[in-house]
Formats: C-alpha cells, sequence, structure tokens
C-alpha cells in the first residue's frame, strides 16, 4: 500500500462550496461547470507537482479526470459516498430511494460503468442487512473511478461520525477491511469530530488514518481547537489536515505557518483558479517543506 | 429517552442524543419493522418498537423526540404526554394550525417540557445577528427584505411531504418555516400578511411571495422557493433596515453598515464571518446547531425549563403560515391574530 503524498489538491471549489459568501460559490458552480476549468487546476497542480487529488464523484469532476490527457499521473483519494447527492432525495424517499434516483439519470453505458451489479444488489439488501447496504454503496461509488489510480478511499465525514455517534466498531472495520482487501489502497476516515474520533479509534485498536479540520482559526475544530491540537501531538496515527485556511479566511501565507509544527502526514488544499494553485501550492511546498 | 420516527431527521437525532452525556437512549420507533435490523446493527443500545403504544407501556421513559412526518405529530405527541414525557417535536409543529394548537394546550395541561426543532435558533451566526438587533446597534429598525432558497423540486414528485393533508404544504410550511421563525424571533409577532403562492412542478407551492407587517410596525418581504438551481444546502438571506443604518444576514455572515459607531462597531463597514465567531459545538453532525437544539432540550427537562423555541413558539410560526396560505387562497390581507381553530 503506498503512502500519502504531503500535499494534495482538494475539490470543494469545484463543486461549488464556499464558506465565505453565496456570490463566491455562485461563481465557483459557474467557472467549474465547464470541465476544461477544472483540467486546467489539475494541470497547474501537476506542474507544481501536486499529484494526489481527493475529490468525490460528481459529474463535473469526473467530466474533467476523463478530458485531461494526464491523468494516470494523478492519484485519486475518492471520498464517498457522496452523502450530499443522496441527502437531497432521502428525506422523502430514503437512501434507496435517492440511489435509485441518482442512477435513473444515467444512460445505460454510464449504468454499466458503475456497477449495475452493486445497484441490483443494493435493491436485494437493504431490507435484511445495513452493512451490506454500505459495501454495496461503495463499491457503486466506485465503480466511477475504476479507469483511474486510486492511492486511497476517503469514507465521508457524514458517516464516520455518524458511526462514532452510535459507537459502531463494526461499520469503521468492516470498511477498513473492504478498501484494504477488495481494492488495495489506504482507507481513510473524514470527520469533522476528531476530538472524538481519534480517542475512539484508540480504544477500538483501530489503527486508520484520519482527515479533520485543522486551522489556525480553530474553524470546525471539535470539540475545542486545544483538545485536537493536544490529541495531534501525542498521537501516532497518521493525521491528514483539511480546512487548512478556515474555509478561505485566510491566505496561505497566514494560514499555512501554523500547521508546520503539527504531526501531519497530508495537507489537502483547495484552489479555485490556476493562479491560486499556483500560489497556494508554492508557499505550501516552501512552509509544509513539500 | 426515546426517538419516534427513523427517516432522515430521526436517524440524526438519534445519533445526536447518542452523544450527549446523561442520556441514555433505550427506545426507537418506526412503523417500518424492517428498522429493526438498522438498529441492531448501528450498534445502538435501545430496543426498537414498530408500536409507539407498547413502547410506552414496556419502557421507562423521560422525554421523547418526535420526528415523524408532520401530520401525525398531535397523535404522537398526545400518546407521549399521556405517558408523562417531555417531548421534542421537529419543526413543523403539525400539519395544521388547529393540531398545533391542540397540542399546545395538551403540553400546559401536562406542565411538560416541550420543544420545537427550528434549528436556527442555534446557529451562533443568527444568534449574533439577535445580538446586534437587540442592543439597537442599527437603531430602530423599519422595514427588511428576506429569501430562502433550495434546490429540490424540479419535476412533480410523490410522497408526504408534497402531500398538503399530510405535510400541512410545500417550500412555505417546509423551508419558509424556519426563516418565518427567524422572523418571529427577531420582531414578534406578525399583524397581517399578503401571500402568492406559486405551483410549478407540484401539488402544493413550489415557491411564495409574502408581505408582512408586524405589531411592532416593522414592514418587510418573504420570498421562498425550493425550485431554484444552484442551491446545494438551503440559503438564507436577510438584510434589515433601521434608522442607523443596515443588518444583512446569511448563512456566511452579518454584515453591518452603520452611520454612527454603535457598541464598539465603527462607522460604515463592518462583516462578522461565521468563520470568525468562537466555536461553541462540542459534536456536529448534520449541520450546526442541531446537537445544541439536543442539548438544550435535554437541560431543560432536567431543570425543568423552557427551551430555546417551545411548541408556543412553533404555534405562533404556524400561525403566520396559516394566515399565509389563507391570504394566498383568498387574495386578500389576512390578520394573522385572527387566525384561530
Amino acid at each position: 500500500m503506498m503512502g500519502l503524498d504531503k500535499l494534495i489538491l482538494g475539490s470543494n471549489s469545484f463543486e461549488g462550496v464556499s464558506y465565505i459568501s453565496r456570490t463566491q460559490s455562485l461563481y465557483y458552480l459557474e467557472h467549474f461547470s465547464k470541465e476544461d476549468n477544472i483540467v486546467s487546476v489539475l494541470r497547474a497542480a501537476l506542474n507544481l507537482g501536486i499529484k494526489s487529488f481527493m475529490c468525490s464523484n460528481c459529474e463535473n469532476v469526473l467530466g474533467a479526470l476523463n478530458k485531461f490527457d494526464r491523468n494516470q499521473e494523478i492519484t485519486l483519494l475518492p471520498v464517498i459516498p457522496n452523502a450530499y447527492e443522496y441527502a437531497r432525495e432521502a428525506s422523502e424517499k430514503g437512501v434507496l430511494g435517492a440511489i435509485m434516483t441518482k442512477a435513473k439519470g444515467f444512460s445505460m453505458y454510464q449504468k454499466f460503468r458503475l456497477g449495475l451489479r452493486a445497484l441490483a444488489k443494493i435493491k436485494s439488501v437493504i431490507a435484511k442487512d445495513v452493512l451490506n447496504l454500505l459495501l454495496e454503496l461503495i463499491h457503486f461509488e466506485l465503480a466511477s473511478f475504476e479507469k483511474f489510480k486510486l492511492g486511497g478511499v476517503v469514507l465521508h465525514g457524514q458517516i464516520t461520525d455518524l458511526a462514532i455517534s452510535s459507537h459502531n466498531a463494526n461499520i469503521i472495520d468492516i470498511y477498513q477491511k473492504l478498501i484494504k482487501e477488495t481494492y488495495g489502497v489506504q482507507p481513510i476516515l473524514a470527520t469533522h469530530n476528531f476530538g472524538v474520533l481519534l480517542p475512539q479509534l484508540i480504544e477500538w485498536k483501530i489503527k486508520i488514518p484520519i482527515m479533520a479540520p485543522f486551522n489556525q482559526k480553530g474553524f470546525m475544530m471539535r470539540p475545542s481547537p486545544g483538545k485536537c491540537e493536544d490529541l495531534i501531538r501525542d498521537t501516532d496515527y497518521v493525521i491528514i489536515a483539511k480546512k487548512v485556511l478556515a474555509g478561505g479566511r485566510l491566505s496561505p501565507e497566514e494560514g499555512l505557518p501554523y500547521l508546520a509544527d503539527k504531526k501531519l502526514g497530508s495537507v489537502v488544499i483547495g484552489v479555485g483558479a490556476v493562479s491560486e494553485a499556483y500560489h497556494t501550492f508554492s508557499v505550501a511546498k516552501s512552509v509544509l517543506k513539500a | 429517552m426515546a426517538v419516534i420516527g427513523l427517516g432522515k431527521m430521526g436517524i440524526l437525532h438519534t445519533a445526536l442524543v447518542n452523544m450527549i452525556p446523561l442520556v441514555e437512549l433505550t427506545a426507537l420507533s418506526d412503523i417500518d419493522k424492517q428498522l429493526s435490523k438498522y438498529v441492531q446493527q448501528s450498534g445502538l443500545k435501545a430496543a426498537f418498537y414498530s408500536d409507539v403504544g407498547q413502547m410506552l407501556q414496556d419502557v421507562k421513559l423521560d422525554a421523547a423526540l418526535i420526528c415523524t412526518p408532520a401530520f401525525t405529530n398531535l397523535s404522537l405527541a398526545a400518546l407521549c404526554l399521556a405517558h408523562n414525557l417531555d417531548v421534542f417535536v421537529e419543526k413543523p409543529l403539525a400539519h395544521t394550525f388547529a393540531a398545533a394548537q391542540r397540542m399546545v394546550e395538551l403540553a400546559a395541561e401536562k406542565n411538560a417540557v416541550n420543544a420545537t426543532g427550528y434549528v436556527f435558533a442555534h446557529i451562533g451566526l443568527f444568534k449574533k445577528a439577535k445580538e446586534l438587533l437587540d442592543e439597537k446597534v442599527i437603531g430602530d429598525v423599519f422595514r427588511f427584505r428576506s429569501c430562502i432558497y433550495i434546490s429540490e423540486v424540479f419535476a412533480k414528485k410523490k410522497g408526504w411531504y408534497y402531500d398538503k393533508s399530510r405535510s400541512g404544504g410545500g417550500a412555505v410550511i417546509n423551508i419558509a418555516s424556519h426563516l418565518i421563525y427567524l422572523l418571529y424571533w427577531y420582531f414578534g409577532s406578525v399583524a397581517n400578511v399578503f401571500a402568492q403562492t406559486l405551483h410549478c412542478y407540484s401539488d402544493v407551492e413550489d415557491a411564495a411571495s409574502v408581505y408582512l407587517e408586524f405589531s411592532n410596525g416593522i414592514k418587510g418581504t418573504l420570498d421562498v422557493s425550493w425550485s431554484l438551481p444552484g442551491y446545494r444546502l438551503s440559503y438564507l438571506e436577510l438584510v434589515v433596515e433601521g434608522n442607523n443604518g443596515t443588518l444583512e444576514l446569511t448563512n456566511d455572515y452579518v454584515r453591518l453598515y452603520l452611520h454612527k459607531a454603535q457598541k464598539n462597531i465603527g462607522k460604515e463597514w463592518t462583516t462578522i464571518h461565521k468563520i470568525d465567531l468562537p466555536q461553541t459545538s462540542q459534536f456536529e453532525l448534520g449541520g450546526e446547531g442541531y446537537y445544541e437544539e439536543d442539548v438544550d432540550f435535554v437541560q431543560c427537562c432536567l431543570e425543568r425549563k423552557s427551551p430555546a423555541v417551545t411548541w408556543r413558539d412553533g404555534l405562533e410560526v404556524q400561525r403566520i403560515i396559516e394566515a399565509i396560505y389563507l391570504s394566498a387562497e383568498r387574495r386578500l390581507i389576512v390578520s394573522v391574530e385572527g387566525i384561530d381553530s
């Protein structure tokens, strides 16, 4: 199993996510609805030696990856399942209904690519076995990435945090075994509750890389920035920092030095333009000695 | 404690209350018997019941969270109150004003702690805006405009959510109710409304435009749609005008423009970003505020206090919603105070 790169390109801006303003979110949505604009950022990152890309299976992101002539030079870290895609439909249709709705929009070719076998199995197992449903959902979503090189698979924070809130070691354990044994890559857990997850994993004796917010503003560092900093100081777990520029409130020069003395395996940084990619990753390489 | 209804919101509240120290989650209920498997496998140490009545007979409970479709809220709340439980009900309080009013009466008879799930009351940035308005930083308020949008409905959909007899309505009761609560929280009771609703895809309304006159003289507009592209998550905007300037509130920031410095806030432009506010949440799942909402309910149960959003508050929101629907139907200005079952 390969190790993780120090610097990883994130995909929030490609998906229209902004913590700053609606105006910025709309700009991202429109700008990155054109796959060529994502390709340009991927190329810029690659030119700077950033070879890992963390993303979900959004249509525009997958389209850009397919278009990019250097896509085999990139190692992908898919974040699954794409919780927001399902959440919209799940309130009135349940999770299965949401999956089926999403699948309805696919062409026959896409259905084949996305794993009709998995889809049929999802239908058959839901009534019997929720854990199997999760596993089939993972197969279903990873089918989108089958032609690319995978370096790891990240369990979406909503699922990780749901599992820890029900004190359920089984879900995490089954997930990590599946990713290691079936896909031969590194399982990773995303969380918005680092201070709860890490002690819980230690108690369960499950050692797995964790991706969590770490930034100078303490944004989303739960239960408190101090507790998160104490935990990271003493742990031998691989920690991947995200939200490192506090959702865009900090410039790379302001935000990245905070990370320099932290015991971090990797740092995920999202950028919203080619010029931003050159600037941000240049600063990151210098400050984080990557 | 028990959670009734294991849909999206029920699963969310189940996870959240299970993280609150002092809470013992002992029972879960849903009419779908197949969900017993989910409960077993999720690792929750709670008994599953497909019959709420049976659950209330078998399990010793102090409180329940009702997260079922709105049309079931009155009957389930009555059942829980009859067993002397404190009760949290997800928003809206009920599918009709009459049902919501009956719930408030029942809770008063039992002296039960009661809460409604209008989560905006627990979001740091919205609390900050309330503080600024209460401190009269922008002076006396006279006017506002507001909107709330989400990308959710772009074709006719089926299910209880789109059936007025079960959900109580469409975008107004399900989406705008959050904003209506916020306006009620900030400005008090509403005197009159004039509304128009629009049906583009659904049997229930997909959009609405509302003109509101508050009892204290504040006037403003509310616009809602669940059929606008580009809003993956719900987005709110409120611009308030006062005689010392304006306050603009969104999901991301509060922006002030002050004619004169006030309460340590300088003249002209100041922006307070959500990210810059101190973080108070110990745990997060499903978005900001939900954990605090459940903690507030639990603490109020223990201390026999009123939660941040009571059923009476939920009823006032329901009264405004009822007036909006009546106004849209009759094409007339409707007195909110005149709404009674």
